[in-house]
């Protein structure tokens, strides 16, 4: 079942690297579990893999790394991975919040899902350099019934342009066939539509964006030290977690708030877990009371525990997309006055372990 | 002659729990924590599919987990746990007293910086406090390894009745997958080891033993001489071992091992798998035309000290990097070991001892580059931290909130009162509108997963509590999620303390407040004491807790019970429910989840005789946010509150975020997790399902969720009846005692 394949390697490098770089709950550990183990046992290469540690969370920024090199080569770097050949973004969302695009160089081969073609993408998300190959995964992984990983595998391994897709086909069978044989087709399935319908490269050369300006951010930022910390890793910043941005943990939704049909009860309140209403002393039927002043949709995660209680429908769930201008939307009405900035953030990201549920955590779906 | 083996692609603890399957220990007894966690992880899927018979017993801390193994080599089986960091320091005491009575047993330690503050991430900082126990320990630096010393470490540790450590780097080694080979077939491995002799059992009749004397001078140096004399024998079974073990695998190891150092004036010293990545380096520096090489140990105890210094002959400097710091000493175990070492073999190398990589910072090739470039300088420090930042003073940090004053957080919404005829606390207010009044003491933009309800039963508790609160929290997701360095959640004063010492530490802050306000150290005033436990934290808490209430401290424990362990990937808590599926407790062929019964807190700590015992839920919030009142003002007036709350976990318990107040509200009406109180040892049921016409059969509930939906298929109808039965005899007693006073 193995075969021997060339490693596009160069003089400098002797070590082809991928890094993958998604949202927990997209599958891009198990696609990188997969790549590794599909260049150690069907490509006969060595090879690792291993994805950002931690507390594993859902909704959360995560990165996996795979390395390759020729069997002849000892694979001894255990580090993460700065320059990859191959970048898979799993989600467009990251770019601008998340350093997604750190160490890209003119060869790195970058695979966006996202809508927009190369040429759109690579304006919008400021992508300095690189190949930039672009596919919609996630309306090719609802057609094909599949997950956006194993879409994104067809598109990676069509990029890299040296893995055979027939190889792959064997791995996927093997790895989810194994398990759960009645999602064997829908998986192929998604593979071969990643792989078919990745845009062809489109070549990056906007030199003028440098990363000198986020050098300049980082100037200017306050960042504690030996030197300036408080001792035992004490924090007198209270309250700061107030400037961490949530919304990239969205899944594409918002409740949305209809004032009119708010009958100030205060359920939404007590199941919200993000403190998001922002309830105020105010006239509700003639009587003062506390009133719904609105959402504070930079910290709402989008889990629309509150669509469910509110029991006047006065929240409903909405698409983000069509709310650009979300109606009732209220800062944290305890922060000072002072503008803050927020740092786009997701919750942390971290696995830990490889458990079940991983594999099967999106509804009843398979890799 | 060799073994016929099979390629694998898989990462330390995979290989670590692949070895101990092939092995078929009689027992591990452990307790989950990362990044050790995995392994007990992969066994229970193999016990699931049938692949093993070893026993696997999930203990309710590292101290027990270490007693169980302990008891279990005493019985004369073949024995295995795996742990790291904070766990291997609780099970401490145990491992002289494994080594001192002379039982063999293989522990496995995926290498973890101890807290605080907290990290779960790689260094040596905890391996390191083994070096007394009398225990060997083999390092391995890389996935074969793991694999390789499993093996080997079990025969040597029987050979001379010693235990064994198989030492790995967390997370770079545990976790990182690499194409390895192992044993074909599991026979090989059986037939390498032989059968187990044990020298003792507690389990012989035909020769009774007592292990574990009373025993003084001189004894006890005539024991710890015998000890040393295992821990030689050690050292010189090693190399043969290592030889057969060569002959079988092909794979051929020394207790030490180095890289282009033959030659080199510069040599690293290093530990783990940096040692490799220090490979790569060197190589690079040789290109440069540097004469450096690299040097490592794989064995740390017994420390291969003659072996070691042979590799060193040509060094005119050694960087010595340690993983850890012996602060005070200079420099780390490994380097002051290597001194010691050089010294005795008369080799006057400069030594710069560097202390690098902690917390699981990287160490890149290009920081084994640096280091030899430094180490060219003939003015380099002897003793320096490597890769340490001074900070950036940028402009002022933002204020973000004004500290909360004592009348904002005492608005008059929910008021709690005692009446003196009928002995009880009674709550005026309490209005869930009303209650959104309350200023929030947690602030937004903490990390937890979308949907989670730790900070749901935070707010509802915090809504009824009035006045100045100081809280701690025990580790767990909870805690994660909110003081994730370098911004906090908390606007109010916040502590966090490990997992089995959360109540001991708040009653030393309470114990504190009273005592200082008695010498008008401070000012007058109340102050509430909160204790918040979740994520399985009540398990290696409960003594903690037990302690607290029976000496009646004036705090409040607040369990957050999601059932599980959450934070580390979801393994079985004791209060998670009989039959759910978790990463130790899978579902397979001859598994269907966890084999025994969901832990009953309240009735614990209501045995401990405390002034308030309650039970929440966020599907009854304004019952939730009254209790909470009662509970603060008992623990201010009368002693120790205890609130328990069962808390939504969407990533795990494998239903939707949004759904989760229906989930919790059917736990409560099919009498799983009922509502009631218990005020000065009167129980009174504060919602009846059955009354309302409300009750649902357990299964309904355990239906909701994809932890346990697989308990609706007609083949675990046994397991649901258990379940069905055990939670409606709860239930008629929790009735018979709100129908009786005395009770």
């Amino acid at each position: 079942m193995s075969t021997q394949i060339d490693l596009p390697l160069t003089e400098e490098k002797d070590c082809y690297e991928i890094r993958l770089e998604s949202i927990g709950g997209l599958g891009a550990n198990l696609c990188g579990k997969m790549l590794g183990e599909l260049g150690a046992l069907y490509l006969n290469l060595n090879s690792s893999n291993f994805s950002s540690y931690g507390s594993e969370k859902r909704g959360s920024p995560v990165k996996a790394f795979i390395r390759w090199c020729n069997p002849g080569k000892e694979l001894r770097i255990s580090t993460p991975i700065h320059q990859p050949e191959l970048l898979g973004i799993f989600h467009e969302g990251l770019l601008g919040k998340c350093p997604v695009l750190d160490g890209i160089t003119a060869d790195t081969k970058i695979i966006l899902n996202t809508t927009l073609s190369p040429k759109e993408a690579a304006e919008r998300f400021h992508v300095s350099a690189g190949s930039l190959y672009c596919l919609d995964a996630l309306s090719i992984a609802m057609e094909s019934k599949s997950r956006v990983n194993m879409v994104m595998l067809g598109a990676l391994i069509k990029a890299a342009g040296f893995i055979p897709l027939s190889l792959t086909e064997d791995l996927c069978k093997d790895t989810v066939g194994k398990k759960y044989p009645a999602l064997i087709e829908a998986n192929l399935n998604g593979l071969h539509l990643g792989y078919e319908r990745v845009s062809d490269p489109y070549t990056v050369n906007n030199s003028n964006i440098s990363s000198e300006e986020m050098q300049a951010e980082a100037k200017n930022s306050y960042v504690w030290g030996y030197d300036n910390a408080p001792i035992g890793g004490v924090n007198p910043r209270f309250g700061s977690t107030v400037s961490n941005d949530l919304s990239p943990s969205r899944e594409g939704y918002i409740p949305l708030f209809l004032q009119e049909k708010c009958i100030n009860c205060g359920l939404c309140d007590s199941t919200c877990p993000d403190m998001v209403f922002q309830f105020h002393p105010g006239v509700y039927q003639g009587k003062e009371t506390m009133v719904n002043g609105g959402l504070d949709y930079i910290h709402c995660k989008g889990c629309l525990r509150c669509v469910e209680v509110c029991p006047t429908e006065a929240l409903v769930k909405a698409l983000e997309k069509d709310y650009p201008e979300k109606p009732w939307s209220l800062p944290n009405q305890d922060l000072l006055p002072d503008a803050i900035e927020y740092e786009k953030t997701g919750p942390d990201s971290y696995i830990t372990s490889d458990s079940y549920l991983t594999e099967k955590r999106v509804d009843g779906g398979m890799v | 002659m060799m073994k016929e083996q099979k390629t694998f692609y898989e990462s330390g603890n995979e290989l670590a729990a692949y070895a101990a399957k092939q092995i078929n220990y009689h027992v591990m007894g452990y307790y989950p924590i990362t990044p050790s966690t995995q392994i007990a992880e992969n066994l229970d899927v193999m016990k699931a599919d049938g692949e093993h018979e070893i026993k696997l017993v999930a203990a309710e801390g590292e101290h027990s987990a270490a007693g169980i193994c302990y008891g279990a080599c005493a019985g004369g089986g073949r024995v295995f746990n795996a742990t790291s960091a904070n766990g291997l320091l609780y099970a401490l005491e145990q491992f002289p007293v494994q080594s001192g009575t002379r039982l063999p047993m293989v522990m496995n330690v995926a290498c973890r910086t101890v807290s605080g503050p907290l990290c779960i991430k790689g260094d040596h900082s905890d391996i390191m406090y083994m070096l007394n126990t009398g225990w060997i320990i083999l390092f391995a630096n890389e996935p074969q390894m793991v694999y390789d010393f499993n093996l080997i470490g079990l025969k040597l540790a029987e050979a001379v009745s010693l235990p064994v450590v198989v030492a790995f780097d967390g997370f770079f080694t545990s976790h990182q997958k690499r194409k390895c080979q192992v044993f074909a077939d599991d026979k090989t491995v059986q037939e390498y080891l032989g059968q187990k002799e044990a020298d003792y059992t507690v389990l012989d009749f035909e020769h009774p033993v007592t292990i574990g004397s009373y025993m003084n001078e001189p004894d006890v140096m005539n024991n710890r001489y015998q000890l040393h004399l295992a821990m030689e024998e050690a050292a010189q079974k090693l190399p043969s071992l290592f030889e057969e073990y060569g002959a079988l695998s092909g794979r051929h190891y020394k207790s030490c091992a180095g890289y282009r150092y033959e030659d080199a004036e510069i040599i690293l010293f290093l530990l783990g798998s940096a040692y490799h990545t220090a490979r790569e380096a060197i190589d690079m520096l040789r290109k440069e035309g540097i004469s450096a090489g690299v040097v490592t140990v794989t064995s740390l105890r017994p420390f291969p000290k003659k072996e070691l210094a042979r590799y060193f002959k040509s060094a005119k400097t050694v960087v010595a990097l340690d993983r850890q710091d012996s602060y005070g000493a200079g420099g780390g175990n490994l380097s002051i070991e290597l001194k010691a070492a050089l010294q005795e073999a008369e080799n006057n190398a400069r030594i710069l001892t560097r202390i690098y990589g902690l917390g699981g910072k990287d160490f890149f090739v290009e920081d084994a580059v640096a280091l030899v470039h430094d180490a060219q300088n003939l003015n380099a420090k002897t003793f320096d931290y490597f890769g340490i930042t001074p900070g950036i003073e940028g402009p002022k940090q933002p204020e973000y909130f004004k500290p909360l004053t004592i009348d904002e957080v005492s608005p008059g919404i929910t008021i709690c009162n005692y009446n003196e005829t009928s002995h009880k606390m009674e709550v005026k207010g309490g209005i869930l509108k009303e209650t959104t009044a309350m200023p929030k003491r947690i602030a937004p933009g903490h990390s937890a997963c979308p949907g989670c309800g730790i900070p749901v039963n935070l707010n509802l508790l915090l809504k009824g509590i009035e006045g100045n609160i100081v809280m701690l929290f025990h580790t767990g997701c909870g805690m994660i999620i909110t003081t994730g360095y370098p911004k906090t959640a908390f606007r109010i004063p916040y502590i966090h303390n490990l997992f089995q010492n959360g109540p001991a530490t708040l009653s030393g802050v309470e114990e504190a407040f009273r005592e200082r306000q008695r010498r008008g150290e401070y000012p007058e005033g109340d102050i509430t004491f909160i204790m918040v436990s979740g994520d399985g934290g009540m398990d290696i808490g409960m003594g903690s807790a037990l302690g607290t209430a029976i000496r009646n401290q004036h705090l409040i424990i607040f369990e957050y019970d999601n059932g599980g362990y959450m934070n580390t990937g979801y393994q079985l808590s004791y209060s998670t429910p009989m039959g759910a599926k978790s990463s130790t407790s899978h579902l397979g062929k001859y598994q269907y989840g966890k084999t025994f019964f969901h832990k009953d807190s309240p009735e614990i700590m209501s045995a401990a005789h405390i002034p308030y015992v309650a039970t929440v839920a966020e599907s009854n919030p304004m019952d939730f946010i009254k209790k909470a009142a009662k509970a603060a003002a008992y623990s201010r007036e009368f002693g120790t509150a205890y609130i328990r709350a069962l808390s939504a976990c969407p990533l795990n318990w494998g239903d939707k975020p949004n759904t989760e107040r229906s989930v919790i509200a059917a736990a409560v009406d099919c009498c799983y997790f009922p509502l009631y109180e218990i005020e000065q040892g009167i129980t009174s049921l504060s919602y009846d399902p059955e009354k309302n016409g409300k009750k649902i059969p357990v299964v309904d509930w355990l239906s909701l969720m994809g932890r346990t939906k697989h308990l609706k298929k007609e083949q675990y109808s046994d397991v649901v009846s258990e379940i069905q039965n055990e939670v409606d005899r709860r239930y008629k007693r929790l009735k018979a005692k709100a129908e009786n006073p005395l009770l």
